[in-house]
């Protein structure tokens, strides 16, 4: 490929930038918060509820995320054609549109949240279960109840200690939203694959990994820094 | 103060939803088309597929966008092919918007039978497992299944492959096709996501040839100047068409007529020159 051609490709994937990031943003935004009530409802005392949320997790990370999207994107679309259903779940089906625009974008974001949010819980109970005990006394010996234990004092030290897995997996996070291009969602590796049928070339594919390298090298700067200002007390 | 932690949190999530509903808000205009697909159990007695496509003015042409020259992303991102100018043609005589949606080729039947595409029009070889799947319609060209080496190799006929490694699109006619006949067993076959691949690994000397269609070969060796040959003794013919969904008969004869119509007063047979230098379209 010439270098005006790859420069065309160049301009192409920085356009399907902004779906990829959407994938990335969104599902950090959901994913987060869901990963820290599924690691509240592991610990929960309440046995039927941890076990359930136990067979979440195993489903979550036991099975590629390529094929959670895949499930995601054609469950609806699935149980529409199902006319034995209850009426009240085809009223709910009903109202979603499987071929308006944003019907792939929500089928990746629902894919990615449950998986992603799977793999933070696990980092967010490693992290609240390795606090020691002593902080619940000490806490205790304040007075202190239950819910101002957990959020003053076992919360703020939790977030310090989940730091370093916690960006080890939003760095994943960045290239597995590639996978979004299995159900034909338009980002960065499915237009780069085009390309490369386009110029039967496989350079496109090399542009999208500088992309990917790009966005990588970025979080790793801005989870370095955040490692360091929550540095404090050590 | 501190309670903050906590609505924070809240906060955000419920921000969040929301700017996610707003990026919704967009494709608003779709919501025409909902109305109609909702009594979608038609038998082909009561055919509603036509009239569906009609009322909605849109008519949704499912492809992968990566066969090349049938249907493609061209550098300016834009799909564009032969299958797609006939295609527009056909709409413009129905009197219809041509959408083009991206689909995953190995999930196609779903896209399909799920009704998010109205039919399945890139370049799709006709074979048995597809016509018990879809309606499919009249072939509309011919093509047979090539063999590609590089041009300074030495191997000139098909006699000569066997021992070898043949690269093949996973999924593809081609490798059933290769799979089922005889020299299928007696070489090592090496199953890529594409064609470019294959082609690819063909010119890095990690497989020996490639089996192909041969529009896609010829179209290779024309236009892009790749440096390779196409070995005399072809495997079989086969037969490109169009699948919709096996109860979408109306909507089915509908496109044939125009495919027909095309071919009779040489619109047809311009855009193959178009795209082939020639009509090699085998519409009746």
């Amino acid at each position: 490929m010439s270098g005006e051609e790859i420069q065309k490709v160049f301009l192409i994937l920085l356009e399907y930038l902004v779906p990829t990031l959407k994938v990335f943003g969104f599902t950090l935004l959901y994913s987060i918060p869901l990963g820290m009530i599924v690691a509240l409802l592991k610990m929960c005392r309440i046995k039927p509820i941890s076990w359930l949320t136990n067979i979440y997790i195993l489903i979550m990370r036991g099975t590629p995320l390529m094929l959670q999207v895949i499930v995601a994107f054609y469950a609806i679309p699935m149980l529409k054609q199902n006319e034995n259903l209850p009426v009240f779940l085809q009223n709910i089906l009903s109202g979603i549109d499987i071929k308006a625009e944003n019907f792939k974008f929500n089928a990746v974001i629902v894919a990615f949240t449950l998986n992603y949010a799977a793999y933070f819980a696990e980092i967010f109970r490693g992290g609240i279960e390795s606090i020691p005990k002593g902080q619940y006394e000490a806490a205790a010996s304040l007075s202190m109840n239950r819910f101002q234990t957990f959020f003053h004092v076992i919360l703020p030290q939790v977030a310090k200690r989940v730091v370093p897995a916690s960006s080890n997996e939003i760095i994943t996070l960045i290239k597995d939203t590639s996978l979004a291009n299995v159900i034909s969602y338009a980002e960065i590796t499915l237009k780069a694959k085009q390309q490369m049928q386009n110029y039967s070339s496989i350079t496109p594919l090399f542009i999208a990994g500088l992309f990917y390298f790009v966005l990588a090298m970025i979080l790793t700067v801005i989870s370095a820094f955040v490692e360091k200002k929550l540095n404090y007390y050590k | 103060m501190k309670k903050s932690f906590f609505s924070r949190f809240i906060t955000a999530v419920v921000a969040a939803s929301m700017l996610t509903f707003a990026a919704g808000c967009g494709s608003e205009k779709d919501s025409g088309s909902k109305a109609n697909s909702e009594n979608s159990s038609s038998a082909p007695a009561d055919d509603q597929s036509l009239q569906k496509v009609l009322d909605s003015g849109k008519f949704v042409l499912g492809l992968d966008a990566t066969f090349k020259p049938m249907g493609y992303t061209d550098d300016n991102d834009e799909i564009v092919g032969f299958d797609i100018d006939v295609a527009q043609e056909v709409c413009n005589r129905m009197g219809v918007e041509l959408v083009k949606e991206g689909i995953n080729w190995d999930t196609k039947e779903e896209d399909l039978n799920a009704g998010r595409i109205d039919c399945i029009w890139n370049g799709m070889s006709v074979d048995p497992g597809r016509a018990e799947a879809m309606n499919l319609s009249d072939p509309y060209m011919s093509n047979s299944m090539v063999f590609v080496v590089p041009a300074d190799s030495d191997i000139t006929s098909m006699d000569q492959l066997k021992g070898k490694s043949i690269g093949v699109q996973n999924g593809s006619t081609a490798q059933t096709i290769l799979n089922e006949s005889e020299i299928g067993s007696e070489i090592t076959e090496q199953a890529m996501a594409t064609n470019i691949e294959a082609l690819q690994q063909m010119e890095l000397d990690i497989v020996d040839a490639v089996f192909l269609d041969s529009v896609v070969a010829n179209y290779e060796i024309t236009s892009s100047g790749k440096d390779y040959k196409v070995l005399p003794d072809g495997l079989e013919k086969e037969e490109y068409a169009i699948g919709f969904r096996k109860n979408d008969q109306a909507l089915r004869d509908e496109v044939q007529k125009y495919l027909h119509e095309m071919k009779e007063d040489g619109t047809l047979g311009e855009i193959s020159t178009k795209w082939f230098g020639s009509d090699i379209t085998t519409v009746k």
